[in-house]
């Protein structure tokens, strides 16, 4: 009984120190990001003794470009998104209720090799093949490139959802007469909405955070957000203040999403290798 | 009657052809990844400059010889593996112990784990600005936590061992997360039972810990090692935000080292030729990785 109140106490103390690291960057960047610079460059540094101002943030607004990278990067993230979820559940479909169709081993194969993959590899020909096509600073260029990057993802995701639909509900509909096709839009996407949203999510947090095809892709006209706020080590002279306000602009959709998701993170991210 | 025509119903499902369902995915992954694939190799073997109007000519493998005798694509090699290697050091034992902490079922255990997880959902490159002025030698707030302990003045990104650990701080912070959440699933899949027998048996809670949950988490954790060393080959915006790659080349990977060749020597061939190199260097790695998803499925 005494031990198990010394494992009990060592773990909070592990945990609340663990909470702590995880969360401080977070406090640290947003209160950053409303100090004025008399409160930013100074030691000691002030935790919660400063005079709170939205400068930096009003300062990011008049940089004119900001808006419209903002906007862009929502739009690609769910063009992108709404591309995995249909192609992706189509393909998750055959995956689940086949052990065996054509393709299947090579499907796999090349979902695999797509995570495997350093993305470098693949988008340095991309780059030299945009040249060509015109697809160079194009955001319907990134949006494919998400889809083919992030597609996997989906899929597994899906696959495993889809999985969990008995498979007598789907029987019963076929009885009545119903084609795949019908099976499919009717009786299993609906019965896999959340797991739909699940997906959603995860991708649309894999195309928002994606840094390396936009920065070699995208110029001035389908710049990203992430491209946007590695732009701000380019100055010699780096400004705390409105740095910490364009990464805190970037991570808050994200935490706002944790929440959601953090159950199908497992099956998300170790690409179909562990079952939850 | 009815049984018989529920079984050639059955049959009928089983046998309905369904493989154009996955003629989406084909579509997309042959124009996204296939064929930049083969003409990233096919690429490999010319000699195109960015900066030259000259037409590319086919040179056979000499950009793979540059890449092979080049200096700097063995020391970024080098800093890649031991870059990996100090990355899993510190977050494969350090996600375990979180992943033990929270299977202990405590009160509040969900909110614990919502918390830790934040980090690995967040923008690396939000992050890395964000370490980018926590990590500032005169005015950042980790070198005045550190002075507070008498460790004074660490220049953080401008030196090759600091910078590397800089980089594996942030990757940590990161990774964690995720390393621990793949060994909770694992520990969860744990039947209760084998604890409780154990502790019939009066078996120590580190026994328990050594002849149960090890072995049973080992195929996991092995997992692990494997996304691992593939995320650290890949690991990039990180590196690009903290250092650059510098000072010099002090902290550029394989993968960084790649993309500086690339675009910034504008030696798209050569760079090319590495990207094959790295492809080569993943493949045994994504052979494992094939053969235990399988394994587990």
């Amino acid at each position: 009984m005494k031990k198990n109140l010394l494992t009990k106490s060592a773990s909070y103390l592990i945990l609340v120190i663990a909470s702590f690291f995880s969360l401080f960057p977070l406090f640290w960047t947003f209160s950053t990001s409303i100090k004025n610079r008399v409160d930013t460059y100074v030691l000691p540094p002030k935790f919660f003794n400063f005079d709170p101002t939205l400068r930096n943030y009003t300062s990011l607004l008049k940089i004119r470009s900001f808006p419209h990278i903002y906007l862009n990067s929502i739009f690609v993230t769910l063009m992108s998104t709404v591309g995995c979820l249909i192609f992706g559940s189509l393909a998750a479909y055959a995956f689940a209720r086949r052990p065996k169709f054509r393709g299947r081993t090579a499907l796999d194969a090349l979902m695999i090799a797509v995570r495997a993959l350093p993305a470098i590899v693949i988008v340095l020909p991309i780059y030299k093949l945009s040249s060509y096509l015109g697809a160079y600073d194009s955001v319907w260029a990134l949006i494919l490139l998400y889809i083919g990057f992030n597609i996997p993802f989906a899929i597994w995701l899906l696959t495993s959802f889809f999985q969990q639909i008995p498979l007598e509900i789907e029987e019963a509909a076929r009885v009545d007469g119903a084609s795949n096709t019908r099976t499919f839009i009717q009786v299993i996407l609906p019965l896999a909405a959340p797991g739909l949203v699940a997906t959603g999510i995860f991708v649309s947090l894999l195309s928002w955070n994606e840094f390396l095809i936009p920065i070699i892709m995208a110029g001035e006209n389908a710049k990203t957000l992430p491209v946007f706020v590695a732009s701000f080590i380019a100055n010699k002279n780096l400004d705390w203040g409105p740095m910490a306000a364009a990464a805190t602009v970037a991570m808050v959709p994200i935490v706002a999403f944790t929440v959601f998701i953090q159950r199908w993170l497992v099956t998300g991210l170790s690409s179909g290798a562990v079952k939850d | 009657m009815g049984l018989v025509t529920s079984l050639s119903r059955k049959q009928q499902r089983l046998t309905r052809p369904i493989a154009h369902y996955t003629l989406g995915a084909w579509i997309l992954l042959t124009l996204t990844i296939l064929i930049p694939l083969f003409y990233g190799i096919y690429i490999s073997l010319l000699n195109i400059n960015l900066a030259s109007f000259l037409p590319p000519q086919f040179v056979g493998l000499k950009n793979y010889h540059t890449a092979l005798i080049a200096p700097e694509t063995w020391s970024t090699l080098k800093l890649t593996v031991l870059l990996m290697m100090m990355g899993m050091t510190i977050q494969i034992p350090l996600g375990i112990v979180l992943a033990l902490a929270l299977h202990q079922q405590l009160r509040g255990t969900r909110i614990f784990r919502s918390i830790l997880i934040t980090p690995m959902l967040l923008t690396p490159v939000a992050v890395g600005l964000t370490f980018r002025f926590m990590f500032d030698t005169d005015l950042g707030i980790i070198n005045w936590f550190l002075g507070r302990f008498g460790i004074e003045g660490v220049n953080w990104l401008g030196a090759q061992f600091s910078g590397l650990v800089a980089i594996v701080i942030v990757d940590s912070w990161q990774s964690i997360p995720f390393v621990m959440l793949l060994v909770l699933a694992a520990l969860s899949a744990i039947p209760v039972s084998l604890f409780e027998a154990a502790k019939v048996d009066g078996a120590s809670g580190r026994q328990i810990f050594r002849n149960i949950m090890l072995p049973l988490i080992t195929p996991t954790i092995l997992v692990i090692v494997m996304i691992k060393v593939m995320d650290f080959l890949k690991l990039f915006d990180t590196i690009f935000m903290l250092t650059r790659g510098g000072p010099g080349n002090a902290t550029t990977t394989i993968g960084l080292w790649t993309y500086k060749t690339g675009f910034q020597f504008l030696e798209l061939s050569r760079a090319a030729a590495l990207g094959v190199i790295i492809l080569i260097i993943t493949f045994p790695v994504y052979l494992l990785w094939r053969k235990s998803t399988k394994v587990q499925r």
